[in-house]
C-alpha cells in the first residue's frame, strides 16, 4: 500500500495535474449548482474538452468535476431547496431548514467538512481494500441487490412525516411513475398512451426539478413567502458544538456510503437516504432531525461523497460502472485506450493510483475553495425572493431541457411542478416519491433477475444468507418506528379513556 | 444567534383535527388527494393486469404496476376511511382551564394574524399570483417552438417581475437581462448545450 501511495503521489502531485484538478473541482461546483445538471451530465459535457490531455490528467479533471458536482448540488439544495442531483434531495429536509433558520453558512460549511472527512476516510479504504472489496461486490447477485433496494425503501418511514402510510404510498407512486416507458427486461411499452415521447419513460431529474424547484416556488408564493434572511456574519460560521455534533453522523454516513457505493448500480442517492434514515434511528438528537439539525446534513453528505468515491472500485477493478457518472468515465477510459478491469491495476499502476490519490487533493481543494465561500454563498439568501424566484424558474427549466435536449422534458418538469405544489400544500411528502422514482428501475431489474434465478420463486431472496439478512433488516427498519408509535397511541388512548371514567365518576 | 425578519414559510394545513371549539377535522383536500391516489392505484392495477403479471411462471411486465397499484389502492382506501371517520367523529369536549387557554390562543392568533404577506399580498391575491405563475410558465413553454428557449424564459422572467411583482420597468428589464446573460454564458458558452432557437431563430 505504501508503494502504491508513493506512486500515486508522484503521479498526482505535478503542477499540471493539480491545476486541472482545481479547474475540474471549480467547474463541477458551478455545474452541480444548476438544477438538472448533475455529475453525469457535467462529466459527459466536459469530456470532449479533456480529449487533448494526457490520460491521467484528463481522468483527474473529470473526477474533480464529479465530486465538485456533488458539492455544488448540495449548495442549491441548502439555499433554495432545489437539488442539483437526486443525491442531494435529502439535504432539502434539514439543510434548507437550517438556511431558513438563518444557519445557511453553517449548513454549507458542515456539508463541505462532512464531505471532506468522508473523502479522507474512504480514500484510505480505497487504497487499502480496493481489490478485495471489488471481489466481494461481485458476489452480490440480483437477490442481494433486491434486498438492498427494499432496505433502502424501508428507510422511508424515517422521513415520511407524521403519516407513515401516506409516505409509503407516495414511494409506491414514485416506483409506478418509473414504470412508464419500455419495461426493463421486456419489450412492452407501459403507460405510454401511444406517445413516442413517453417510450423513454419520465426522466427522474425533470420530475425532480419540477417538484423541488417549480413546486417550491409556487408553494412559497402561495404561502406568503419568507423575508430575506439577514443573519449576522458571525452566525454563519461553524461553532465547536456544531462540529462536535457533526462528527458521529459523518463517520456513520461515510461507512454506510462506502458499503453501498461499492455495489454497482446502488448509487449515492440510495446511500444518502439510508444514512438519513439511520440517523433518525440512532442519533442522540433524532427528534431535531427534519427541523434543521446538523446531523441531517452531515450524514447524507458524508454518505454521498463516500458512495461517489467507492463507486470507482467496481469501475476500476472490474470494469463495471458503479454509478451513472462512472459509466461515463468508463467511456473516457475507452477513449484513451485504457481497459478498466482486473488487469488495469497491473498494467497502469501509475494511472490508477495517481487517480485515486488525486481524490485527496481534489477534495482538499473543494474544502479550501468552498469553506471560506460558505458564508458568501449564504448571502444569496439576502436577495429578495421576488427577484430570486423568476431566475430560479428560468434556470431550472433550462436545466430540465439540458437533460434530454428535448422540449418534452420541459413539460414533464412543468407538470411535476404543479404536482409538487399540491403535494407541498396538502402535505403529501415528496422525498419518498423521489426515492421510489430513482430506485424503481433498479428494483424492477433485480426483481426480474431474481425471478429468473428462482425460476418464478421470489422467496429465493430468503434462501441466500446475505439477501435474507438484508430483508430481515429491512423489515425491522420498517417496523421499528411504527410499532412504538402504535403502542404509544394505544397507551395515550387508554389514559384518555381512564381520565374520562374518573371525571364521569 | 441568527436573526430573521418577517414570517417564515407557513406550514401546510394540518390533517389532524384541531383542538378547541373550532375543530374542522381533516380537510377536503386530504380526501381529494387520497382519492386521486386511489384512482392512480386502480389505473396501475388495471394496466398491470393488461401487460401480464405472471406470464410463463415468472415476473411479467405488469407485475410491479399491478402489485404496487393494488397497494396504493388499498392504502388509499384505508386512509380515506380513516380520514372520513375522523371528520365524522364529534370533537372531544375541552373543559375548564384548557378551554380558556385554547380560546385565548385562538383570539390572540386572530388579532395578530397579518393581513398581508412579505410580498404585500392578501390571501386571495396569493391564490391569484400562484395561478398566474402557472399560466406564465405554460405560455412560456408554448412559445419555445416560436421564439426559442432563451427568449421565452427571458420573457417569463420579465413578465413575473413586471406584471406580478410590480417591479419598476428598469428593474424588471434588468432582471430579465441578467437571467439571459447568466443562462447564455453558462449553458451556451461554457457548456455548449444546443438550446432550441425557435422559428424566429433570434437567440
Amino acid at each position: 500500500m505504501i508503494d502504491n501511495l508513493a506512486l500515486g503521489l508522484q503521479t498526482a502531485v505535478t503542477p499540471q495535474n493539480l491545476f486541472w484538478c482545481f479547474v475540474g473541482v471549480a467547474l463541477g461546483t458551478v455545474i452541480g449548482m444548476l438544477p438538472g445538471l448533475g455529475s453525469t451530465t457535467g462529466v459527459a459535457l466536459l469530456l470532449p474538452v479533456t480529449l487533448s490531455f494526457e490520460p491521467v490528467t484528463a481522468l483527474i479533471t473529470l473526477a474533480g468535476i464529479y465530486y465538485g458536482c456533488q458539492y455544488g448540488s448540495s449548495i442549491s439544495s441548502i439555499l433554495i431547496s432545489t437539488p442539483g442531483d437526486s443525491s442531494s434531495v435529502v439535504l432539502t429536509l434539514d439543510g434548507y431548514q437550517m438556511a431558513r433558520n438563518g444557519r445557511a453558512g453553517i449548513a454549507l460549511a458542515i456539508s463541505a467538512l462532512a464531505s471532506f472527512c468522508s473523502a479522507m476516510i474512504t480514500l484510505v479504504a480505497l487504497l487499502a481494500v480496493a481489490q478485495p472489496v471489488a471481489d466481494a461486490a461481485v458476489r452480490f447477485g440480483p437477490p442481494e441487490m433486491l434486498a438492498i433496494v427494499l432496505l433502502g425503501l424501508a428507510t422511508i418511514v424515517s422521513f415520511a412525516g407524521s403519516n407513515v402510510l401516506r409516505g409509503i404510498t407516495m414511494a409506491a407512486v414514485g416506483i409506478l411513475l418509473s414504470t412508464v416507458g419500455i419495461a426493463s427486461g421486456f419489450t412492452t411499452a407501459r403507460f405510454t398512451f401511444d406517445s413516442i415521447n413517453l417510450l423513454g419513460g419520465l426522466d427522474f431529474v425533470a420530475v425532480l426539478i419540477g417538484i423541488f424547484a417549480i413546486g417550491e416556488v409556487l408553494h412559497q408564493i402561495s404561502s406568503g413567502g419568507a423575508a430575506p434572511i439577514r443573519a449576522r456574519f458571525r452566525d454563519l460560521l461553524v461553532s465547536r458544538e456544531d462540529l462536535r455534533r457533526a462528527g458521529p453522523p459523518t463517520l456513520r454516513g461515510a461507512v454506510l456510503g462506502f458499503v453501498l457505493g461499492v455495489l454497482p448500480g446502488a448509487g449515492a442517492t440510495l446511500a444518502t437516504f439510508m444514512s438519513y434514515g439511520l440517523e433518525k434511528q440512532v442519533s442522540k438528537h433524532r427528534d431535531e432531525i427534519g427541523k434543521g439539525a446538523v446531523e441531517g446534513v452531515a450524514a447524507p453528505e458524508a454518505a454521498n461523497n463516500a458512495a461517489a468515491n467507492a463507486s470507482f472500485i467496481p469501475t476500476l477493478a472490474l470494469g463495471i460502472p458503479g454509478s451513472g457518472t462512472t459509466a461515463v468515465l468508463l467511456g473516457a477510459f475507452v477513449v484513451f485506450g485504457l481497459q478498466p478491469g482486473p488487469l488495469l491495476f497491473e498494467q497502469q499502476p501509475a494511472l490508477v493510483w495517481g487517480l485515486l490519490v488525486s481524490f485527496f487533493f481534489g477534495n482538499l481543494l473543494l474544502l479550501v475553495l468552498n469553506l471560506p465561500l460558505a458564508p458568501v454563498f449564504a448571502q444569496a439568501l439576502r436577495v429578495p425572493y421576488s427577484f430570486l424566484y423568476p431566475f430560479v424558474l428560468a434556470i431550472s427549466l433550462i436545466g430540465a431541457f439540458a437533460i434530454g435536449n428535448n422540449t418534452f422534458t420541459l413539460w414533464v418538469a412543468f407538470v411535476a411542478g404543479v404536482l409538487g405544489y399540491f403535494m407541498k400544500r396538502f402535505d403529501f411528502p415528496a422525498a419518498p416519491l423521489v426515492l421510489g422514482l430513482v430506485l424503481g428501475p433498479l428494483l424492477e431489474r433485480s426483481l426480474v433477475q431474481t425471478s429468473e434465478i428462482g425460476r418464478g420463486n421470489l422467496f429465493v431472496v430468503f434462501e441466500r444468507p446475505l439477501s435474507a439478512t438484508f430483508m430481515v433488516i429491512a423489515l425491522l427498519a420498517l417496523l421499528a418506528p411504527i410499532v412504538p408509535a402504535v403502542l404509544r397511541r394505544r397507551r395515550a388512548a387508554a389514559a384518555v379513556a381512564s381520565r374520562r371514567e374518573t371525571v364521569s365518576h | 444567534m441568527s436573526t430573521t425578519s418577517g414570517p417564515g414559510p407557513s406550514t401546510p394545513p394540518t390533517t389532524e383535527p384541531q383542538v378547541g371549539g373550532g375543530r374542522t377535522g381533516p380537510g377536503r383536500s386530504d380526501l381529494v388527494g387520497t382519492g386521486v391516489l386511489a384512482v392512480i392505484g386502480v389505473g396501475a392495477l388495471i394496466g398491470g393486469a393488461h401487460y401480464g403479471v405472471w406470464p410463463d411462471g415468472a415476473v411479467g411486465a405488469g407485475f410491479l404496476p399491478a402489485v404496487l397499484g393494488g397497494f396504493v389502492l388499498v392504502a388509499s382506501v384505508v386512509d380515506l376511511v380513516r380520514l372520513t371517520a375522523a371528520r365524522r367523529r364529534p370533537p372531544a369536549p375541552v373543559t375548564g382551564a384548557e378551554a380558556i387557554a385554547v380560546e385565548a390562543a385562538h383570539r390572540s392568533a386572530e388579532a395578530t394574524a397579518p393581513e398581508k404577506d412579505v410580498f404585500g399580498r392578501t390571501e386571495s391575491q396569493r391564490s391569484r399570483a400562484t395561478l398566474l405563475i402557472f399560466v406564465v410558465i405554460g405560455v412560456a413553454l408554448a412559445l419555445v417552438p416560436l421564439v426559442g428557449l432563451l427568449l421565452a424564459l427571458t420573457l417569463l422572467v420579465f413578465s413575473l417581475l413586471f406584471f406580478l411583482e410590480r417591479k419598476p420597468l428598469v428593474a424588471a428589464v434588468g432582471g430579465a437581462v441578467v437571467s439571459l446573460a447568466v443562462a447564455w454564458s453558462v449553458f451556451v458558452l461554457l457548456l455548449a448545450i444546443p438550446l432550441p432557437r425557435g422559428l424566429l431563430d433570434i437567440l
